[in-house]
């Protein structure tokens, strides 16, 4: 038997319980929109029975604890769709910026095929224009050897492909710088993502030894760190049994318990080139998240462009310049090269044309100015087949780079759409588990609200009781 | 599945995502008519397109050439045209003097021709967008020059050009010229117009022996040598009349070819290129009207919650 003081007691003690839970529902409320939380219950339990002539009779509840409500297999799964994500995006961003560092694109308005040869209509402008029109000029000056103005325009068109070559280089280079830089952004935030999270399972194992409940608060900021963390590179996450978590990255674990094990650092492997390192010196090699698609990008897509831009460009002057060295100019002399230079970085029409273009080898024999025969050659290297570019002429191979980079990049946006779709069901299932509902947290408030009301009546019942007790003396 | 309150936020979020960019999309192909703008849009079809349009611009290369090697034709026809009309009056001449018997007359005639050479070699030096037409790949100075005798008589025509001619590409792999060298007495190459071993024409020396002949009054000479060696000038001068004429007739079927593979080539990169304008303006409708029943149903949903029915 409790007694009217143990069933006192007990009121008293229900209407604590209540109010824990609208202060849960309340802490729910508040966090409906922070996309980290996970909903919270409260654990109500019997109390202790106590033994009685009639058996054991009960004393009412207790809150034993209040937990969260998270799928761990959802949350593991997030983190590495997260990476997934990560990694394409990055890809398509970059690619896209690759694909606009080429400057090739359609416009039928301002371009049409028919239009004038020498594509002054406008329009386009990217290197395969430029390309046919620098081949049209030689044509117009093997129509019209001793024309020093068609010579003009050809040297114009001829500065426009080397200048444009040098463009498209220089973004490619500053696409490739900024993705280095970028690296070394993501490394610094990845290692202090590795010292918040080692920080969080300290305060997490301290806090669930000393209390006897979960420290759900704390674990829903290591999951965001976690989810945050694997954006950058791919993580195995294995939880120990004190509550901590172990990091792991390709099998070297980087964060031990309460420890940073292992930093993540970028070293010049030489040719400029940032590689990623562990603290100890290790080489490491990510497979996802945005450092994989950085390092990805650009050893594969940006370096394959780069190489063809280079390679293209290397070709056009050597058997440019071994034709137009056995020319002879309006003046006789032979044996001058038409373009300077190496590579698309370095590509550069010979000065000396530029001041005098009388100076164009047009012709097969001295003392002919009328004469077209390496001019004619010239033209026709157009559509001559190059081994140094596998057997497809410049304008082919300059077709498939900026094709190869179109593929690259739509393959990228199929990829991320895919992804995305995986990532938002994924949260979807993870909400349908850990997301706040106010109409639930609604009708939570209703029930703790109605409990307290009727908790609060049974004190006041007990005292009138009381009262009929202490007034039965008089 | 468990439905929270920010699955409806989220999703309507997503999907209002997707349809924006889907009538971005349908709106700018719709702008510009085009299917492809970047390469990502259709790598093969960029392909396709780049090829295209580089066979495009080099048809149309071809095409001036054509035009410009029609225009050297075209000169050179009335220079061919000028000197038959000489040829065609020192014919006349020579046959007129086989009959006469005056000896001022004779010399007359001689004067005649003697002006008659000058303005053969005038004619011979004509030029085309500053470019001697006679002087083989020589071009740049006056292919013939005439030496004069101490009463401005031309005692003869030496050619200072070349045999060489010029050949312009008017198809891939395909050249022709529409030069003649002024002389050519090497027996190989390109017939020589004024002069050719080949067909005996030596147009300013059999002029310069006819004068000669019609000023000391020999009309045995002028019959028995000038008369032929005139007609092989003539039979010359026809030969390259005829040529110019095929070369003209070749050249307006290449420039034919040339107009219809670009009309084709125009027509299959808009078949490659070109959006279906229908189509498109169909889908950016359904798509807008998506849009806009997401908002509004989004509208409604998000609006209604418990909190409407609890005092």
């Amino acid at each position: 038997m409790l007694g009217l003081f143990g069933t006192l007691d007990m009121g008293a003690r229900s209407m604590q319980n209540q109010l824990t839970g609208i202060e849960v529902t309340g802490h729910n409320l508040a966090n409906v929109n922070n996309p980290a939380y996970a909903r919270q219950r409260v654990r109500f339990q019997t109390n202790t029975t106590i033994p009685t002539p009639l058996g054991p009779q009960g004393t009412g509840a207790q809150v034993t604890a209040i937990t969260q409500l998270r799928n761990a297999l959802l949350d593991r799964q997030l983190i590495g769709e997260a990476g997934l994500t990560a990694y394409w995006q990055t890809q398509q961003r970059l690619l896209e910026q690759a694909e606009t560092s080429l400057g090739q694109q359609l416009d039928r308005q301002a371009d049409s095929i028919s239009g004038t040869a020498s594509g002054s209509t406008g329009g386009s402008m990217g290197l395969a224009e430029q390309l046919s029109d620098l081949f049209n000029a030689f044509q117009s000056v093997a129509t019209q050897p001793a024309s020093v103005e068609e010579r003009q325009v050809l040297l114009q068109k001829a500065r426009a492909v080397a200048e444009q070559f040098n463009r498209v280089h220089g973004r490619l280079t500053g696409l490739q710088t900024a993705i280095q830089d970028q690296l070394q952004e993501d490394v610094q935030t990845v290692n202090r993502l590795l010292a918040d999270i080692a920080a969080l399972n300290h305060q997490i194992a301290r806090t669930e030894l000393s209390a006897k409940g979960p420290a759900n608060d704390l674990r829903d900021l290591r999951q965001e760190k976690l989810e945050e963390l694997g954006k950058y590179l791919n993580l195995e996450v294995v939880e120990d049994q004190t509550g901590q978590v172990n990091i792991a990255t390709s099998g070297v674990l980087l964060v031990d318990g309460q420890q940073v094990s292992l930093q993540l650092e970028t070293f010049d492997a030489g040719q400029g080139l940032l590689q990623l390192r562990t603290s100890d010196g290790q080489p490491l090699s990510v497979t996802s998240g945005s450092l994989a698609g950085l390092m990805e990008m650009r050893d594969g897509a940006l370096a394959g462009a780069l190489d063809r831009i280079n390679r293209l460009a290397g070709t056009l002057i050597q058997t440019v310049n071994a034709l137009h060295a056995n020319g002879f100019d309006l003046e006789g002399n032979t044996g001058l090269d038409f373009f300077l230079g190496t590579d698309a970085a370095t590509i550069a029409l010979n000065d000396v044309l530029v001041d005098n273009p009388a100076r164009f080898q047009a012709a097969g024999a001295a003392g002919a100015a009328g004469d077209n025969q390496v001019v004619l050659q010239l033209a026709r290297l157009a559509s001559a087949p190059q081994a140094a570019l596998g057997g497809q002429t410049l304008q082919q191979y300059y077709h498939q780079t900026v094709t190869g980079l179109g593929e690259s990049l739509a393959e990228a946006t199929r990829q991320v759409k895919n992804q995305e779709a995986v990532h938002q069901m994924l949260q979807r299932q993870r909400d349908a588990v850990s997301g706040v509902s106010l109409d639930e947290e609604m009708t939570e408030m209703v029930k703790f609200q109605k409990a307290f009301q009727a908790s609060a009546r049974l004190v006041s019942t007990v005292d009138e009781l009381l009262e009929t007790v202490i007034s039965m003396k008089r | 599945m468990r439905v929270t309150a920010n699955t409806f936020a989220n999703d309507l979020v997503l999907h209002l995502g997707r349809l924006t960019q889907r009538q971005n999309q349908l709106q700018t192909q719709a702008a510009t008519g085009q299917r492809i703008r970047n390469p990502s849009d259709d790598p093969q079809g960029m392909a396709r397109v780049l090829d295209l349009q580089h066979e495009g611009r080099t048809l149309a290369q071809y095409r001036d050439n054509i035009s410009l090697l029609k225009e050297g034709a075209q000169v050179a026809m009335s220079m061919l045209q000028g000197l038959k009309r000489i040829s065609d009056r020192v014919g006349e001449i020579a046959v007129l003097a086989d009959g006469l018997s005056s000896r001022e007359e004779m010399q007359a005639y001689a004067t005649e021709v003697d002006e008659l050479i000058k303005q053969a070699v005038q004619l011979s030096n004509t030029r085309h967008r500053d470019d001697y037409i006679l002087g083989g790949t020589r071009t740049q100075s006056p292919p013939f020059e005439a030496q004069y005798d101490a009463d401005g008589n031309v005692v003869s025509v030496s050619y200072l050009g070349n045999t060489n001619v010029r050949e312009v590409e008017i198809a891939e792999g395909l050249t022709l010229s529409s030069q003649m060298p002024g002389a050519n007495t090497s027996g190989s190459g390109p017939r020589g117009l004024l002069a050719d071993s080949r067909s005996g024409a030596d147009f300013f020396a059999h002029l310069i022996a006819l004068r000669d002949h019609l000023r000391a009054g020999d009309s045995e000479s002028i019959r028995s040598s000038d008369l032929p060696q005139l007609r092989a000038d003539e039979d010359n001068f026809i030969y390259h009349i005829a040529a110019n004429g095929v070369t003209q007739a070749r050249l307006d079927t290449a420039k034919e070819m040339t107009r219809d593979r670009l009309e084709g080539l125009e027509k299959l990169v808009s078949q490659e290129a070109d959006v279906d304008l229908a189509q498109t303006l169909v889908r950016l409708n359904t798509t807008q009207t998506a849009y806009m029943a997401a908002l509004q149903t989004g509208g409604m949903v998000l609006r209604q919650s418990l909190l409407d029915y609890l005092r």
